[in-house]
């Protein structure tokens, strides 16, 4: 194993790393809001992958460019979702976890055949894209483009989204909704509203990571859960709750996979993000930055 | 005794209860099972397979003049000129489900035999509910070559498995080193399922008997949400030939990561699947010139046969794709089908089982490369030779065998 | 109060004494395999989701990794049975006792960890096993393992054709499964249990209880759902590790109870013999048609149900009984 081996592997995994952080940012943002965990998250990056693609296939417009329209796409999705069906399964009086598991479980499941019914079972890609197949080299280190550019974005996602929590009246209204719903009401803040736009946001989140997905990945129905438990891991490992965890857990389990595959055989890799995963929350059993 | 007006009414309440007994054994219409992923992960190669059995069953039950067996004439001829209907079942790819679908085949719908099933662990458990209700299984595209070896009486498979697949590519192989072509070092790469791990065994033995040397074997989790770690190893390996066997998603991004890391392998000498699916060809096949991969089917044999064109263009109008390594094979497989319950001028199992066992199709009377379809005493057929195709300018070029081929390999590829 | 909550669990002891009689008599009349097949399903997962509530409804730890524990009971029973020629009754109870040890050495770090992280330990061990399986070449690896069908033999449990002996070994599983876990609770481990899941603080100060009856629930648990994975190994007669210890298990182990009502005694076997005959039902019927729209019914269904009927579709007779627990 040669230094340029362990090198190549620390960058491609910290690449995927920031890529697996942008799609689970989402997730750990609507937990933190409203302490749902979204079992379709899956599946809205297949749809931003569809949307991606389609954009491209008929309107030629390229991942790049179609990242924020992805995103918007998305935002009207995740704020359907929640008035639609997490609003009434977050009024339920008998346990609210399950109830709220499985509807957006059911969810997941109707938005696959809705996508095999609408955009058929075949494997899609976008052939060309502006970055697709483009790789920088940098004293033999390969890095593709359009990971390299999933990184930057990631990184200016997770950087606009905590001035975003931190400076303005909106994620000023989301801290506050999620500390304390009923308080808010008193002060004239719909709670519905902001937790609408709370999902809104996560969606449009992973709207973001699925155009650029969309740039090197393949595209069909069940695509979705080849990240689904990856992305339930990265916010766990970096804790429930905690955007910064999730940017972290992300990094993280990026790194670990692309280390494991150097000492284990590759179909175990996923064995070292998992173990990474159990001995950080039997250390730390919230996560790696869960509050308490 | 007087036959009273009641009586005459019996008779023909009777009668009329037993009608379909009666009509069923003329058999205006014999139907036949098709067992496959149509939801899930493999839906892709479940739904394409229904357009090939369709494109077959129009054959058999309209007046074409092919040269394949029933494609004269309407429906069966030996059983009254019937109609072919087919019933789909979902298995989704597990092999309770696709047990319970042939069970609910049999029973229900009265199939009097069926076709199936991509996947191969799906194959084992659908082909023992036939063994069960001796109703015949002809696996179209399961290429595990223990299918066949389990002394089931009515298993039969037509197609090549992965041994012999890979046999055929390990003979290129062997032409081509002969030819001065550098193909010493291999580098396996193959995933996690039994495909993977069939086509892998195989390669390795071939690779020991023949004096190849293995110099990265790798294995990785089927859809896998990336594959740099599993380049990274194969372009430190830098063997001679790559030996993918992959589907199609993992394919893509085998060959996008490729580029991605700046390994361009000498030669890609791949386990069909994925490789032979115009899905991944339209991804990347920019990145694919001179790809060889091994086929049971080759457009080539157009030019010598014209009915194989005729048919593509025919499964092309229902699916918007040419025929292919899968389709190709699901399609010979109901031809087959038909032809044994033709011959066995019954939809009894154990005639239609006795019909399949004296099968003897010329290679002509076929869609595919082989040298015949005869069925040995566990139901595989050893004359179905594969044949090795290279992604020349956009389409598939038949180099090997020498009888099939139309052009020289190109080695290494660009 | 106390006459009247012995008057209630006697009652329903005769009832569930009447289903089973009840149940053991719908095949002599329901000739049909598909019908029987699904029925046969549905006791399973009666009795694997009856099972998975034992740990995750009465207890409150939501387990989405019992598949694990089907997997090693169908793992074991075939190995024993393949490799060694152990008849399958015996590697049953030995999958349920290295099942319920493997439950007990996981649950001592994992009951540390609250709700969600928790939820996904239990996921990511169940992964974990399902990739080591998958390389084990001993164990078939991805090959996975047939059982060598030879003839009818009870010794084996081996039919191949007749499917009462498995519709009555799914019925006494899904008897026994009821039984325990309307035994546990009224015992005090069922009152520990009740007592953890609605204020863990509070439980807090019954100090050691608290945690060795999480132990005790997941090793019954665990025990009883790899009897399941050996039945569903004999009766599918082969398995492969994606096949038996997939995460869609985990999840079909725990919608019946979620769908019927979580922690409830009829919950898991309601939701089963609601869930599982709608979902045979849309994939024969529906799913022939390639185009998903069987996952967008099954879906559907769940979405409605899950938030029409939050407490579990049970609650819609305990109304009228005004037994709600």
């Amino acid at each position: 194993m040669t230094a340029e081996t362990i090198i190549q592997s620390l960058a491609s995994g910290l690449l995927m790393g920031l890529l697996y952080g942008l799609i689970a940012v989402g997730l750990a943002l609507i937990f933190g809001l409203m302490d749902v965990v979204n079992f379709a998250h899956g599946e809205f990056l297949m749809l931003a992958m569809y949307v991606t693609f389609f954009l491209f296939t008929f309107f030629a417009i390229d991942p790049l460019l179609s990242a924020p329209l992805a995103a918007a796409a998305l935002f009207v999705l995740g704020a359907v979702v929640y008035l639609v069906i997490v609003r009434f399964a977050m009024r339920a009086k008998a346990n609210v976890g399950m109830v709220q598991i499985f509807a957006t479980f059911g969810l997941a499941i109707v938005m696959r055949g809705l996508a095999q019914l609408f955009f058929t079972a075949d494997y899609r890609s976008v052939p060309n894209s502006w970055l697709g197949g483009k790789t920088v080299s940098v004293a033999g280190i390969f890095l593709p483009q359009p990971q390299l550019f999933g990184a930057l974005v990631a990184i200016a996602a997770f950087g606009g989204l905590y001035l975003f929590i931190n400076r303005t009246d909106f994620g000023r209204a989301l801290e506050a909704t999620r500390e304390d719903p009923g308080a808010v009401a008193l002060v004239g803040i719909d709670k519905n509203r902001v937790f609408a736009l709370g999902w809104g946001l996560g969606a449009a989140l992973v709207g973001l990571a699925g155009a650029i997905m969309a740039s090197f990945f393949y595209i069909y129905p069940d695509v979705g859960a080849s990240f689904a438990l990856i992305a339930y891991v990265t916010v766990a490992l970096g804790g429930f709750g905690s955007v910064f965890g999730a940017f972290a857990g992300g990094i993280v389990v990026g790194l670990v996979e692309a280390t494991t595959a150097l000492v284990l055989p590759p179909s175990l890799k996923s064995v070292g993000i998992y173990a990474v995963y159990l001995l950080v929350v039997f250390i730390r059993p919230r996560g790696l930055f869960g509050s308490m | 005794m007087t036959i009273t007006r009641r009586d005459v009414l019996l008779g023909a309440a009777a009668t009329a209860a037993l009608m379909p007994l009666a009509a069923r054994a003329q058999t205006s219409e014999v139907v036949i099972g098709a067992t496959y992923p149509l939801s899930g992960a493999g839906a892709q190669v479940g739904v394409d397979a229904q357009r090939a059995f369709e494109t077959a069953v129009d054959i058999i039950n309209n007046d074409q003049d092919f040269d394949l067996p029933l494609a004269k004439g309407l429906g069966l001829p030996g059983l009254g000129g019937a109609k072919i209907r087919l019933v789909y079942a979902d298995t989704q790819g597990d092999p309770q489900k696709g047990r319970a679908e042939a069970e609910r085949l049999i029973t229900q719908e009265k199939v009097c035999a069926i076709l199936g099933s991509y996947q191969s662990a799906v194959a084992v458990t659908i082909s023992q509910i036939c063994e069960r209700y001796q109703t015949p299984f002809l696996s179209a595209d399961n290429s595990s070559p223990s299918l066949h070896r389990r002394g089931l009486k009515y298993y039969f498979r037509a197609s090549p498995h992965d041994e012999m697949f890979s046999a055929g590519m390990f003979d290129f192989l062997d032409a081509m080193k002969k030819k001065g072509a550098k193909a010493e070092t291999l580098a396996l790469f193959h995933e996690d399922t039994i495909f993977g791990t069939d086509s892998a065994n195989a390669q390795t033995k071939l690779a020991t008997e023949r004096g190849y040397k293995i110099v990265a074997d790798i294995k990785y989790r089927a859809n896998s949400p990336s594959l740099s770690a599993e380049v990274q190893q194969l372009k430190a390996a830098n063997a001679d030939v790559l030996l993918p066997s992959s589907y199609t998603t993992d394919g893509i991004l085998l060959v996008k990561t490729m580029a991605e890391l700046g390994y361009k392998p000498n030669a890609i000498v791949a386990q069909a699947a994925g490789f032979s699916e115009k899905a991944l060809y339209d991804a990347v096949g920019d990145k694919l010139e001179g790809a060889i991969t091994r086929g049971s089917f080759s457009l080539d044999l157009a030019a010598k046969r014209p009915m194989v064109g005729k048919i593509n263009d025919l499964f092309k109008a229902k699916s918007g794709k040419d025929l292919n390594d899968n389709t190709s094979r699901q399609f010979m497989a109901m031809i087959i089908m038909a032809d044994a319950i033709n011959r066995a001028k019954s939809t009894d199992g154990e005639k239609i089982r006795d019909a399949l066992a004296a099968t003897e199709m010329s290679g002509e009377q076929t869609i595919m490369p082989w040298k015949r379809v005869k069925f040995d005493e566990m139901g595989q057929n050893n004359d179905a030779d594969p044949v090795l195709l290279q992604y020349v300018g956009g389409k598939f070029v038949t180099i090997f065998p020498s009888q099939a081929a139309v052009a020289d390999a190109i080695w290494p590829m660009k | 109060m106390d006459k009247s909550f012995t008057e209630r669990r006697r009652r329903e002891l005769l009832v569930a004494a009447c289903l089973t009689v009840a149940a053991a008599l719908v095949p002599l009349f329901v000739k049909n395999p598909n019908v029987q097949n699904i029925m046969i399903l549905t006791l399973m997962f009666g009795a694997l989701s009856q099972s998975w509530n034992i740990l995750s409804g009465y207890c409150g730890q939501i387990s989405l990794g019992h598949a694990l524990y089907f997997g090693l009971g169908a793992y074991t029973t075939t190995l024993l049975f393949t490799k060694f020629g152990v008849p399958p009754w015996f590697g049953m109870l030995a999958g349920g006792a290295i099942s319920a040890l493997i439950a007990l050495a996981l649950g001592y770090p994992c009951f540390r960890l609250g709700g969600h992280y928790f939820a996904i330990a239990t996921i990511v061990i169940a992964e974990i096993g399902l990739l080591l399986i998958q390389n084990w070449e001993w164990a078939g690896a991805a090959l996975g393992i047939e059982m060598p069908v030879r003839g009818d033999s009870w010794l084996k449990f081996q039919f191949a054709r007749s499917k009462l002996p498995y519709f009555y070994f799914a019925l006494a599983l899904a008897c026994v499964a009821w039984f325990v876990t309307w035994w546990l609770e009224d015992s005090k481990w069922g009152y520990w249990w009740r007592a953890v899941k609605d204020n863990p603080d509070a439980a807090q100060s019954l100090g050691v209880v608290v945690f060795d009856s999480k132990m005790g629930a997941a090793a019954v648990s665990a025990f009883l759902v790899a009897v399941g994975g050996s039945f569903y190994a004999m009766y599918v007669s082969y398995i492969d590790p994606g096949s038996v210890m997939g995460f869609q298990f985990s999840l079909l182990m725990a919608l019946p109870a979620v769908l019927g009502g979580i922690g409830t005694l009829w919950g898991p076997l309601l939701g089963a013999a609601i869930l599982i005959p709608l979902t045979e039902l849309t994939r024969s019927y529906i799913g022939g048609s390639g185009r998903g729209v069987d996952l967008i019914v099954y879906g559907t269904l769940i979405v409605v149900i899950a938030l029409a009927r939050p407490e579990g579709l049970i609650g819609l007779f305990s109304r009228r009984k005004g037994a709600s627990r």
